[in-house]
């Protein structure tokens, strides 16, 4: 695609990964599950190495960043939204909590330079999973009609106000809320890569035609580099939190 | 032990890495619209050949010249051979989920989640709780020995203002006792003085007594001596003697 002599690769080509093994089958593996397996590899060696360095008063290195995740998951997601009741899903909330964050993180990592989430797979399947989780809790927590009700009837609305509320708690609850969760995820990890992408194009065009025109998009592109870093991080907080606040949300019939 | 992980944990790290670097940004899903178009066409030149020795990529062409005069079979060939060749135009949906992404996707969060369940965040978690436990019992066991060191304290206190105010008793005392024994001391002086006073007096006054009577006597004798010898009369005495003695009264009364 040529925009004002750029050559700017189609959209696909930026995400859609050739298949490295097993080929057009359904475990065809490319770069982006070698990416969510990275993950798994980095997290649970994380994880791994620090819980064999049990019994140091002091924790450093790998047992600090294993610490302050599950303390950072602990505190600032679980005991903020849900409470001391919550801590039982804070496994599953830290491995969440790693596993999204490490597959954007490969976004900023040079030569690879690839978020894994700005492809729908993960997003929409880890969606997913929270819909199914928050709402067997509700229904367990508060049985099937009083789970519904208090969704649908949310407490201290007036009566005749119903009539708007109820379709739109309908929609939102049970049917909008795994897309915008997946899709705010997917869509800002694909908006950063394209950010990036593009300062990148464009500082490799203006270099080829006189260097000097590269110094304002190589600049934009490291400090875009910086703040995807940060969105990387953000948006695996924000998923997470999410499934947290949905948890507690089913948990507690007065929200 | 704790090295071997470390060391297994990197090398990991490492070969991963390797493997992303594989397949890094160069080989970036490769095909371009131009080859698409070029693999597809070779795919129907190959694919094409009919018995009859009649070939689908003369539809093909044939689309590009004219159509009219074309049967209905050769328009449907010319159709398929064109969506072939379209679909190189077609980008996937990027929001439709790639099925075989989705089985690695999910099942890496899957196997991720149970060695965190089973292994990696309990020991992490029992680690940090053994710590908070032990932090915990590092800062009652110091409570305690403040409360301790507090009450030790107060004790110390206390039996320090018991010994202070059993010395001023103490003291009080011996001043009190002390006083008595002077004033005792002084009283006792007082009376022997006195005493010794009064016994000197009545001594001095019985040997006054005496002198005088003595002296009296003496100079009654003498006096009578003397009064008999001026008057040579023999007064019976004991007129003589009251003589005298009116004498004597007259002249210590004067």
């Amino acid at each position: 695609m040529n925009v004002f002599a750029l050559e700017f690769p189609p959209v696909s080509h930026l995400f859609e990964w050739p298949d490295i093994i097993f080929s057009d089958s359904l475990f065809a593996v490319n770069k982006t599950a070698l990416i969510y397996l990275a993950a798994v590899l980095i997290t649970s060696a994380i994880f791994l190495t620090a819980g064999r360095q049990r019994g140091s008063l002091v924790p450093v290195g790998v047992q600090h960043v294993a610490e302050s995740g599950v303390n950072f998951v602990e505190e600032s997601v679980v005991m903020e939204t849900i409470g001391p009741e919550g801590k039982k899903y804070l496994p599953f909330l830290t491995t969440m909590f790693f596993f999204i964050l490490f597959s954007n993180i490969f976004e900023v990592v040079p030569g690879i330079q690839f978020p894994a989430n700005s492809r729908m797979a993960v997003p929409i399947t880890l969606a997913l999973v929270v819909w199914v989780i928050y709402n067997f809790v509700g229904v367990r927590a508060q049985g099937f009609g009083g789970y519904l009700k208090n969704s649908l009837f949310p407490p201290g609305v007036p009566k005749a106000l119903y009539l708007i509320v109820t379709p739109i708690e309908l929609v939102s609850t049970f049917v909008v809320r795994p897309f915008s969760l997946a899709i705010r995820l997917w869509a800002n990890m694909v908006a950063g890569h394209l950010l990036l992408v593009t300062f990148a194009i464009l500082t490799q065009t203006l270099w080829d035609n006189g260097y000097i025109g590269a110094v304002a998009p190589f600049s934009m592109l490291i400090l875009m580099t910086g703040f995807e870093i940060l969105v990387s991080v953000l948006q695996a907080f924000i998923f997470t939190i999410l499934t947290a606040v949905y948890i507690g949300g089913s948990m507690h019939a007065e929200h | 032990m704790r090295r071997k992980g470390i060391r297994l944990s990197f090398s990991l790290l490492f070969a991963m890495a390797g493997l992303l670097f594989f397949a890094g940004p160069a080989s970036a899903s490769g095909e371009s619209i131009g080859s698409c178009v070029v693999e597809k066409l070779e795919h129907i030149m190959e694919e094409g050949h009919h018995d009859d020795g009649h070939h689908d990529a003369e539809h093909l062409f044939h689309s590009l010249h004219a159509e009219e005069g074309a049967t209905e079979e050769e328009k449907k060939a010319v159709k398929k051979n064109e969506d072939k060749l379209e679909s190189c135009l077609e980008a996937p949906s990027p929001i439709i989920p790639e099925l075989s992404e989705v089985i690695w996707g999910g099942g890496a969060f899957l196997i991720l989640f149970v060695v965190m369940v089973k292994k990696g965040f309990p020991a992490v978690k029992a680690a940090m709780d053994a710590r908070a436990d032990k932090i915990r019992e590092d800062l009652d066991a110091a409570e305690k020995a403040k409360t301790d060191a507090q009450s030790v304290h107060a004790d110390y206190e206390a039996r320090l203002a018991d010994a202070k105010n059993e010395a001023s008793r103490l003291i009080d005392e011996a001043r009190g006792a002390a006083d008595q024994v002077r004033s005792d001391l002084v009283a006792k002086a007082e009376a022997d003085i006195s005493e010794m006073k009064s016994r000197a007096a009545s001594e001095i006054e019985a040997s006054r007594q005496q002198a005088i009577a003595d002296l009296r006597a003496e100079v009654a004798g003498i006096a009578l001596g003397a009064a008999e010898k001026v008057v040579q009369s023999s007064l019976d005495e004991d007129a003589q003697r009251r003589l005298v003695d009116q004498y004597i009264d007259e002249v210590a009364g004067s």
